[in-house]
């Protein structure tokens, strides 16, 4: 889910739609359809967004206003029926988007043309990306799995300068580590991340830290989101993706504030 | 001809034995079907090796009704099995108290039918017409037959019940939603030879409207506001089948005690796979595919003499399996998002003996069942970095081996004992030794009351998906275990050609340990883990009457209950977990069934309903919007009405389905058909 305009923007992958909804009431507002298998969607400006997908080597291009398929972006020598495109983080005029799904790259896209200038090669499934406040990209790969037809590769945190799409540090987990979910605080200063426990770090920091900011609690976190207000640190679980996840909300200290049930498996937050 | 008659009249006499457990019979009396009562089985006939059984038994007019029926409609309408399913020809899994459809195990012909991959069966792909046998072990008493059967065994076979001489019959049915459906069978009976060739086809766009309350459709403004809303009435999208299948059977019998048999069934289904309610793809092309050809062929031997049998099996199975999905990127250009491609190839033997003692009082049976399966399985679609070998999936093989051997003993007319003892292997694993002890008692004569106990321990062995599929497979999961406790108490009446009347009550109790359940994963792909203890409990009810009233009227009832809790024990996942101490998803506290029957001289009324109560989604059992599927009742009838003339008999049949036009969910997300209709028309030639 995006906030954008005023308006969230669900995206809803497996029933190739995204809705807009009023923020207040929580009633639709519009919808765009026609999608492939819609990942993640991302404003250009207000009369232009970037929709990812998986399954499709095409980045859509919508009309949010019009909630109208209106063009899209083919990512150069990316299968079809094996494509993917994931989150998206902008530079001037330049949007970057991880390929993540038996896939290996970022990609830049220019705005204007709507097409991909650049390709940046990284390890085995770039599973999310962010921009600090120096404007350099950080990505963490998973890796793949054992077996897997794409192979599999030790998964590692990439920071990447935007400008260049040189990669400017690589910091590798262990093989078999499972790390996703890379999130930025307000200040854009301080990443988080999931690997098992939650692991914070420094942007400016050399070294992978040696102590996870929180530890797990012998379940399997799913996502997290920091405030972007007050720094506090919020963490999903599904538990069982049959029932109702739960919600642990972190001070910036690793203090457990507060905890609140929600839907089944909380993926994704936006702030208003 | 004497010879024919008498062969007739034996048969006719061998058919009512059959059916007397059901207190039903129809014999052909001057062309006009009549159908009679026959006696209730009295204690003291009861098969040995029956003792403390917990059994279900269907008889021919369940299994007959009308040719469009699957397995999966008769069991839903005639036991109290849990059967699942979103719709006809889609898949239709079985469940027995509380358990899950893998812990359900399936024979046909004594050879175990379920797949070796998935680890259960869909009985959707088995016309009830194709069945002659059918019958439920609940519970420990699938013990007796094989291993693995967690909640029971269905177990399914052909017969040779044919007629002297030939035989002919066909049907057609013209229904709702341009469905079509055709059966033919050709007969023949001598004193040595039956022989039997069935087919079934049936095909159907099965586009039905329904109103999708899932999904709600804007009315916009010009400048896009909206200004109106509603639930759409749509089509069920990518529905449509085409099923076929071939069954062929012939039997050789010395009349000097040795019997052989072959047994061979074709089936080939080509599904669309329906979409969901929540689908907004629109009007883009989507193409959702399962293709199935299976060939399964059963070789038996059976040498019997007055106090001992043995017989001697062999099979082979070949399934091939596709599916494909693919969705319209622009103007009619389809994107293959997935090609699915799977055989599997299954060698069987078995060989088993039993023995009666001249007293009568002791019987016992020994039996080594086995099995070799080839399983293939790859997705095509996914790129490879090495050459053009798709590594998704898995190419592996797997022996299964199944020994017992039992005791059954009768120390006195009114009890009887029996002890099974089974070991299983799986590759070079096995389980410990399967027990399972069963008593029976006569409490009463009159009204031939029994009660009966078992208790079991059992063993199943994950799938061959479960262990090895990529990604996801889990090669160090445990085998799953339960522990199963039964008691009940019978009744049988009736007086032939007057009235029968029957009924049991039975509570059962089980544990499963190591239940194995696919869970996501962080890498985007599900993998399996033994994540819970469940306890599952409750009773079954089963009653069932019938009455010979004066005119060539008679009335049949029958029915039954269950009480099915079926409550996940933990451990807990984490600290927040609600789902402890739950109801397991899909499983429904109760669920009942009543058929009855009306028939007078030719003419014959049908009545079935079916009634599941509310059923999670969510294993906390939390009732939001998409936490519960409602309880709902289903009705059906049928009319039909026989005509028998010199060169042929003739009968039409009117099925009237969903008869309340109840707009009900059996799978969350995926719609059932409204009411809706089939008409047959059969014709039998005679000569």
């Amino acid at each position: 889910m995006t906030v954008y305009g005023g308006r969230g923007w669900i995206v809803v992958n497996n029933s190739h739609v995204v809705f807009a909804i009023d923020l207040t009431t929580f009633k639709e507002v519009g919808r765009i359809t026609g999608l492939t298998s819609p990942r993640y969607i991302h404003f250009v400006s207000d009369d232009k967004a970037y929709v990812t997908q998986l399954w499709d080597n095409r980045i859509f291009i919508v009309d949010p206003k019009r909630y109208e398929v209106t063009g899209y972006i083919t990512v150069p020598d990316m299968a079809m029926e094996s494509g993917s495109t994931e989150q998206m983080v902008q530079y001037g005029k330049y949007v970057y988007c991880n390929c993540w799904s038996y896939q290996n790259s970022i990609i830049k896209i220019d705005t204007e043309t709507d097409r991909v200038v650049d390709r940046l090669e990284v390890g085995v499934q770039p599973e999310s990306m962010v921009m600090d406040k120096f404007n350099r990209i950080w990505t963490v790969t998973d890796g793949g799995y054992e077996g897997s037809p794409y192979g599999q590769s030790t998964p590692a945190l990439y920071r990447i300068d935007a400008e260049s799409m040189i990669i400017e540090q690589r910091w590798d987990f262990r093989k078999g580590d499972e790390p996703r979910s890379l999130r930025l605080n307000g200040a854009r200063d301080k990443i988080y991340w999931i690997n098992d426990d939650v692991w914070c770090m420094d942007i400016a920091a050399t070294r992978l830290p040696v102590r996870p900011w929180l530890e797990s609690r012998g379940t399997r976190y799913y996502a997290l989101t920091v405030s972007p207000a007050d720094g506090d640190v919020y963490v999903a679980d599904a538990i069982d993706y049959q029932q109702q996840g739960v919600i642990y909300r972190y001070s910036p200290e690793a203090r457990l504030k507060d905890e609140f049930y929600v839907g089944v498996t909380p993926g994704a937050f936006c702030w208003k | 001809m004497k010879m024919k008659e008498t062969m007739k009249r034996i048969l006719t006499r061998m058919l009512c034995a059959a059916c007397a457990a059901t207190g039903m019979c129809v014999s052909a009396q001057d062309g006009v079907r009549v159908r009679q009562l026959g006696e209730a089985v009295a204690w003291g006939r009861r098969p040995m090796k029956e003792i403390g059984v917990q059994k279900t038994t269907f008889d021919s007019l369940a299994l007959k009704e009308n040719i469009a029926l699957s397995m999966a409609d008769v069991l839903t309408y005639n036991s109290s099995v849990f059967v699942k399913n979103y719709g006809r020809a889609t898949l239709s899994t079985v469940a027995f108290r509380g358990t899950s459809p893998s812990h359900t195990q399936v024979t046909w012909n004594g050879m175990r039918i379920n797949n070796p991959m998935l680890g259960m069966t869909d009985f959707s792909t088995i016309p009830s017409y194709f069945i002659d046998r059918a019958s439920l072990l609940h519970g420990a008493s699938s013990v007796n037959e094989s291993g693995g059967g967690l909640g029971g065994l269905v177990r399914l076979g052909t017969a040779a019940d044919v007629a002297p001489g030939w035989g002919v019959q066909y049907v057609q049915g013209i229904g709702s939603f341009s469905t079509f459906d055709e059966f033919a069978r050709v007969t023949y009976g001598s004193d040595h030879w039956t022989v039997s060739t069935r087919a079934v086809y049936s095909s159907s766009p099965n586009d039905y409207k329904y109103r999708n309350r899932d999904k709600i459709m804007n009315i916009y403004d010009e400048d896009k506001n909206i200004i109106g809303r509603y639930h759409p009435v749509e089509r069920n999208r990518s529905g449509d089948f085409k099923d076929m299948h071939v069954l062929q059977e012939v039997y050789y019998n010395t009349l000097a005690g040795d019997r052989l048999g072959m047994n061979v069934w074709f089936l080939d289904s080509d599904r669309g796979l329906p979409l969901l309610t929540t689908d907004y793809s629109d009007g883009l092309k989507v193409e959702n595919r399962q293709h199935e050809r299976t060939f399964r062929g059963v070789l038996s031997w059976d040498h019997s003499r007055s106090n001992w049998r043995t017989g001697l099996r062999s099979g082979y199975v070949n399934t091939w399996m596709a599916y494909d999905y693919s969705r319209e990127v622009a103007n009619g250009v389809m994107a293959r998002m997935t090609r699915s491609r799977s055989r599997v190839n299954t060698i069987y033997g078995q060989a088993e003996g039993e023995y009666t003692s001249d007293s009568r009082k002791w019987y016992f049976t020994a039996n080594v069942s086995l099995y070799q399966h080839f399983v293939k399985s790859k997705d095509k679609n996914i790129i490879t970095q090495d050459g053009d070998n798709a590594v998704v999936g898995y190419d592996k093989g797997r022996v299964e081996m199944s020994v017992s051997a039992s005791a059954k003993w009768q120390p006195v007319e009114r009890m009887g004992l029996s002890l099974v003892l089974r070991e299983e292997l799986s590759g070079t694993r096995w389980t410990p030794v399967i027990p399972a002890l069963f008593v029976d008692g006569l409490i009463s004569r009159k009204g031939n009351v029994t009660a009966r106990a078992s208790v079991s321990r059992n063993y199943r062995f994950p799938s061959l998906n479960d262990l090895y599929f990529l990604p996801g497979g889990n090669p160090s999961l445990r085998d799953e275990s339960g522990l199963t406790y039964d008691a009940g108490v019978s009744f049988d009446v009736g007086k032939a050609g007057v009235y029968s009347a029957g009924g049991s009550v039975t509570w059962f109790d089980s544990y499963i340990d190591d239940w194995i359940i696919w869970l996501p994963t962080t890498k985007g792909f599900f993998s399996p883990r033994n994540m819970k203890k469940v306890h599952a409990y409750g009773v079954e009810v089963k009653g069932n009457a019938a009455v010979q009233l004066p005119r060539g009227w008679m009335i049949d009832l029958s029915g039954s209950y269950s009480w099915t809790p079926s409550v996940n024990c933990g451990p807990k996942l984490s600290v927040a977990d609600q789902s402890v101490g739950r109801q397991l998803p899909y499983v429904p506290r109760h669920s009942a069934s009543v058929s009855g029957r009306l028939t007078w001289r030719s003419w014959g009324f049908l009545y079935k309903w079916a009634f599941y109560s509310k059923r999670y989604t969510m294993s906390s059992n939390d009732t939001t919007l998409s936490g519960h599927l409602p309880a709902y009742f289903m009705s059906n009838v049928a009319i039909d009405k026989s005509f028998s003339w010199r060169p042929l008999d003739m009968s039409l049949k009117l099925a009237v389905n969903n008869l309340f036009d109840e707009e009900y969910l059996s799978v969350l997300s995926h719609p059932m058909p409204g009411i809706n209709f089939e008409f047959f028309i059969s014709f039998t030639p005679k000569w």
